[in-house]
């Protein structure tokens, strides 16, 4: 559905996007991950036409961004940062204005736009001045005007920004099920919601693509996974025998009380630790109170991925 | 043929929806009927040469009033948009900029001439009124309004320029009036300044509206303005196309 190749904008003193390339296949909902400033919007922008590449190539369905940008616009349903509309429309007035500018034949906008209003629930707040509407509203009529012609791909910059907890949840909801009709690309710096919502994620950063996989082995591949055990026995002994253990990093011990000691153990997370050391409990009649893993998030990825970045 | 037309009615659509469009509107024809009142008055105490029609429109206060709406009907075109950020949904949906630019090139010139209208029904009313059928020629009143039509779409095109290169209205309106009276004011120098028998002269007067007005509101109509208005407009058109163009490899 989109391809991008050595993709590169620069603009006056710094490289803003930098020889990216990626795919994205039908059907794949793909988060585009970054910090502030990491090049998302720009890359957008390129994929949209609103910019022209100042090297490198982009297609979409397999039209050039550049020689058939209108053919490629046909295909797109974009969702801007910070959505701007016209705040002097009434919400089903504006979503017609755009499903026709956007070439819907006239004797489908109707059903169109109903359906539209129908998916992103905004029926109460359809003949309401968009200026008057809460930022969760706007959120859905953009989104409401992203889906309207019902194009095959759905690109969204930030779709959550701004919003409540609440909100983000039902948006995120909303998405998901948008994912089986349309191909998605959004981007975010919100990571549970690339966690939830997509099938792949693409982590950029100061204009580089540092990683490009699926959000479970993104988490996989850090390399720690904590765990905290707290065990009853003689402290040097277990201490001693827990470094032993394959695939122990480190082991750090924590006092408690009545002879209970925690011991905060990091892996390379290759081995199964947990049963490791109920085994060893077990066989040397330790007693053991708690147990406890701390999963990685992908967030916790995220930041190692940045922050090897910025060391280097 | 479509995106231009829908672009047309969306701008007419927000402009008449603005209070402040029909304050202008109403300000303008305002003074306009007070000038045309008063022009009647002086020449009926006193002898003034050429007509009604020349008259009203040599006045220093019709071409006040007329070159401040320019600035007024087209600061939003694209300022606006630019500003609020809806210019990148705009130029992302299927859309070519040519069908951008004249559908809002379009609706401010559809403005300009409701603008225009309650002017030039002055002059048919004025001699259905008094029965004067001999007021004033009738190729006076269709010179004075084509003269008008042709420096109003002069007039906007520098407007829209105006408002393509800047995201900030005020910006947009004060270089559309600048621009539009420097227009205004060259053509009314070059009167004074070249020699009649001097080699430019005649250029000169190709270029000045003043003179130009003089001529259509006295009926004879001449080519030579259409030519000037229309390529000068299509010229600045071309470079607004590529001005809203150049977003896209802005560095
Ligand atoms: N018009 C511009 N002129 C110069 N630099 C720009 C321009 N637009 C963006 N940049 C710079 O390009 C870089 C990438 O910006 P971009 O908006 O793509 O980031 P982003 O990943 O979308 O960030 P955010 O999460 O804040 O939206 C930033 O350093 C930004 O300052
Ligand atoms: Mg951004």
């Amino acid at each position: 559905m989109i391809e991008v190749s050595q993709l590169t904008k620069r603009y006056v003193g710094h490289t803003a996007v930098d020889r990216i390339s990626f795919t994205v296949d039908k059907g794949e909902i793909v988060g585009f991950l970054g910090p502030n400033g990491a090049g998302k919007s720009t890359t957008i922008r390129m994929l949209t036409c609103f910019l022209t590449p100042s090297s490198g190539r982009a297609s979409v369905d397999g039209f050039d961004v550049e020689k058939d940008s209108v053919k490629v616009r046909q295909r797109i349903g974009y969702m801007p940062e910070n959505v701007p509309l016209y705040t002097d429309m009434r919400v089903k007035e504006y979503l017609r204005f755009r499903a026709a500018l956007k070439g819907m034949e006239t004797k489908k906008l109707t059903s169109g736009v109903d359906e539209a209003v129908e998916t992103c629930s905004l029926k109460e707040v359809q003949n309401k001045m968009i200026s008057t509407l809460s930022k969760g509203y706007r959120q859905r009529v953009g989104l409401a005007d992203a889906l309207v012609t019902k194009p095959d791909l759905l690109i969204l910059d930030e779709p959550t920004n701004g919003l409540d907890p609440g909100q983000i949840r039902q948006f995120r909801e909303l998405i998901k099920d948008l994912g089986k009709r349309h191909t998605i690309f959004l981007s975010t710096h919100i990571l549970p919601e690339v966690e939830m919502t997509c099938n792949r994620v693409i982590i950029i950063n100061r204009g580089k693509i540092k990683a490009s996989d699926t959000p479970r082995n993104l988490i996989r591949r850090r390399e720690e996974g904590d765990l905290t055990v707290e065990v009853n026995g003689n402290q040097g002994k277990v201490l001693a025998a827990l470094k032993k253990l394959p695939g122990v990093t480190s082991v750090k011990e924590e006092k408690s009380e009545k002879g209970w000691n925690r011991y905060l153990i990091d892996s390379n997370g290759k081995a199964d630790l947990g049963e490791k050391i109920f085994d060893l409990a077990v066989e040397r009649s330790w007693k053991i109170r708690e147990m406890s893993r701390h999963d990685a998030t992908l967030e916790d990825a995220f930041v190692d991925l940045v922050r090897k970045e910025e060391e280097s | 043929m479509r995106t231009t037309a829908i672009i047309y009615m969306k701008e007419l659509r927000s402009f008449f929806l603005s209070p402040f469009a029909f304050v202008v509107m109403a300000l303008f024809t305002f003074i306009n009927g007070w000038l045309f009142i008063s022009t009647v008055n002086a020449m009926r105490v006193t002898t003034i040469p050429y007509s009604l029609v020349y008259n009203v429109f040599s006045s220093g206060w019709f071409w006040m009033g007329f070159l401040f709406i320019f600035p007024v009907i087209t600061m939003r075109l694209f300022a606006e948009e630019k500003k609020t950020g809806t210019f990148e949904g705009l130029m992302t949906a299927p859309v070519r900029t040519g069908e951008v630019l004249i559908g809002k090139y379009g609706a401010a010139v559809t403005v300009y001439l409701a603008m225009l209208a309650p002017l030039l029904l002055f002059f048919p009313v004025f001699k259905m009124v008094t029965g004067q059928e001999d007021a004033f020629h009738s190729g006076a009143q269709w010179g004075s309004a084509l003269i008008l039509i042709l420096v109003g779409i002069f007039n906007i095109a520098i407007g829209t320029l105006a408002s393509a290169v800047t995201a900030n209205q005020l910006i947009a309106a004060m270089l559309t009036f600048v621009g539009v009276m420097l227009h205004y004011f060259f053509g009314f120098f070059v009167g004074f300044a070249t020699l009649p028998d001097s080699k430019w002269a005649a250029g000169m007067d190709y270029v000045s509206t003043v003179q130009h007005v003089q001529l259509l509101t006295q009926g004879l109509i001449d080519s030579r303005p259409f030519v000037y208005y229309l390529t000068f407009s299509a010229l600045i058109l071309s470079v607004t196309w590529h001005v809203i163009e150049s977003r896209k490899w802005r560095i």
